[in-house]
């Protein structure tokens, strides 16, 4: 049995008396890729970033490889330079080039000389075919490149896992081929990752658990089969016909 | 206009005491005001409190009020001789910070919410993130508006002839009442503050331009 790289237990998060995500309990192995889709506004942006601890969760707890982290006095730094996170809105670092978006943590947070910190960045770079872009300022990039960049700045570190905010939502359907096409890459390479993604034909290739999400929890999960064929509840049902005759249209 | 040669080495003084005032003060003013940036943005509700009435004082009243009480009130207090250039010194650096910090505290803010949250998620620290992420692009934007303090700040600086620092204008003042020569004297003195000012706003100008980044044009 593979290792349970990601955990979190019973979570939630309230904003006021808004509440975004209600007791979920998930489980991510090792080399596991798990896909998270649902309708806007359900959570799923805010449960991930406090899977990654970027938001304090309000109830319940997230475990990195058997580390608690929502224990009293860890250190999130660290525990966040082990964790990928890829943004909707890509948010690459404006003043630096593709090269120094992905060089930065590797320099000041894993503390790599020069040397090796230019040569795993450009690493990561290849990994994304972004390589020839190094010396371009974000600005100077298309959208689909300069996602491509931040999974390069993701995936530079070897995190433990790679946490993605709908990573193509913010593209257009060109741009969007280009990014699932490096997700594609990263999933033969068996880099663990948690996919919040509405990109269907992607998502019954590549993902192990598919896991609708609504109103702030899981309403159901499994094969991404079950989904395609036959949900199980109403909710599910609906939006995936709704997701197949969107995706056929652009098709 | 013969006076330029008669008393050049005074009028060069004069103005390298202010060139120094405007100078320091400036780069003084801006590592404090930057500090107090940080610490308004980060450090919580009393910091931000205490920055909030150092801002209002220093913004709020006049100057040559302020030289006076770092020259007169304070010295006699701690019951010390003040020198009237490094009291001169502080008073600026103090009073160009309070500014300081409203425009990076601006340009920060500009840059701050999105970008801090990329930084974080790589695992830096929050200073970190500061140091390599946030301060970079402020500074950036923090530029023009730096262009118009150091400006004001040299012209201010003939405030400090009332505290006895023999700046450029006092030395203007000096000249003037030896020879009498008030018409020539006085805007001889504007002259060089003209020239000096245009000089650092070209090169403020280029440096803006040097710094941009590329592909972007920031909008102040």
């Amino acid at each position: 049995m593979a290792d349970i790289v990601m955990e979190c237990r019973n979570l939630w998060k309230i904003y006021g008396n808004i509440t975004a995500v209600k007791d979920v309990s998930l489980e991510i192995k090792e080399g596991d890729i798990k896909l998270i889709f649902g309708p806007s506004g359900s959570g799923k942006s805010t449960f991930l970033r406090c899977l990654a601890m970027l938001t304090t969760p309000t109830k319940g707890d997230v475990f990195l490889r058997g580390e608690c982290l929502t224990r009293h006095g860890v250190n999130l730094n660290k525990a966040r330079a082990r964790i990928g996170f890829v943004f909707q809105l890509i948010w690459l670092f404006h003043h630096l080039n593709a090269l120094g978006n992905v060089e930065l943590g590797l320099r000041r947070v894993l503390k790599l000389p020069k040397e090796e910190a230019r040569k795993r960045a450009m690493e990561a770079l290849k990994a994304v075919r972004m390589e020839e872009w190094a010396n371009h300022y974000p600005a100077q990039l298309s959208g689909g490149q300069q996602q491509r960049v931040g999974i390069a700045r993701a995936l530079a570190k070897n995190p433990d896992i790679i946490l993605l905010d709908e990573p193509t939502s913010a593209l257009d359907p060109e741009l969007t081929g280009e990014v699932i096409d490096t997700l594609r890459d990263l999933a033969k390479e068996g880099i663990t990752m948690l996919i919040v993604t509405h990109e269907m034909p992607f998502a019954r290739e590549v993902a192990d658990e598919m896991i609708f999400f609504d109103q702030g929890t899981i309403v159901e999960r499994g094969l991404p089969e079950l989904f395609f064929t036959n949900p199980s509840s109403d909710r599910a049902r609906r939006f995936m016909a709704r997701l197949i005759k969107r995706t056929r249209r652009e098709e | 206009m013969d006076f330029i040669t008669e008393y050049f080495p005074l009028i060069i003084e004069g103005f390298l005491v202010t060139v120094q005032v405007t100078f320091f003060g400036a780069i003084m003013g801006l590592v404090l005001g930057t500090l107090l940036a940080i610490g308004d943005l980060y450090g919580g509700k009393i910091i931000s409190t205490i920055i909030k009435f150092y801002v209002e004082f220093f913004r709020g009243s006049a100057l040559v009020a302020q030289l006076f009480i770092f020259y007169f009130s304070i010295p006699t207090m701690l019951k010390i001789i003040p020198i009237p250039f490094i009291t001169g010194l502080i008073v600026f650096a103090l009073n160009s910070a309070a500014y300081q910090k409203g425009y990076i505290k601006g340009a920060m803010e500009s840059v701050y919410e999105d970008q801090m949250t990329a930084a974080l998620s790589l695992g830096l620290s929050k200073a970190q993130a500061i140091r390599y992420v946030v301060l970079p692009q402020a500074m950036r934007i923090v530029i023009p508006p730096w262009g118009n303090e150091f400006c004001s700040l040299a012209k201010s600086s003939a405030a400090l002839l009332t505290i006895g620092v023999r700046d450029l204008t006092s030395a203007g003042k000096s000249i003037a009442s030896w020879t009498w020569r008030v018409l020539e004297v006085y805007p001889f003195i504007a002259l060089i503050y003209l020239l000096w000012i245009s000089v650092v706003m070209k090169f403020l100008d280029i440096l803006y331009n040097k710094v941009k980044i590329p592909g972007i044009e920031i909008t102040v």
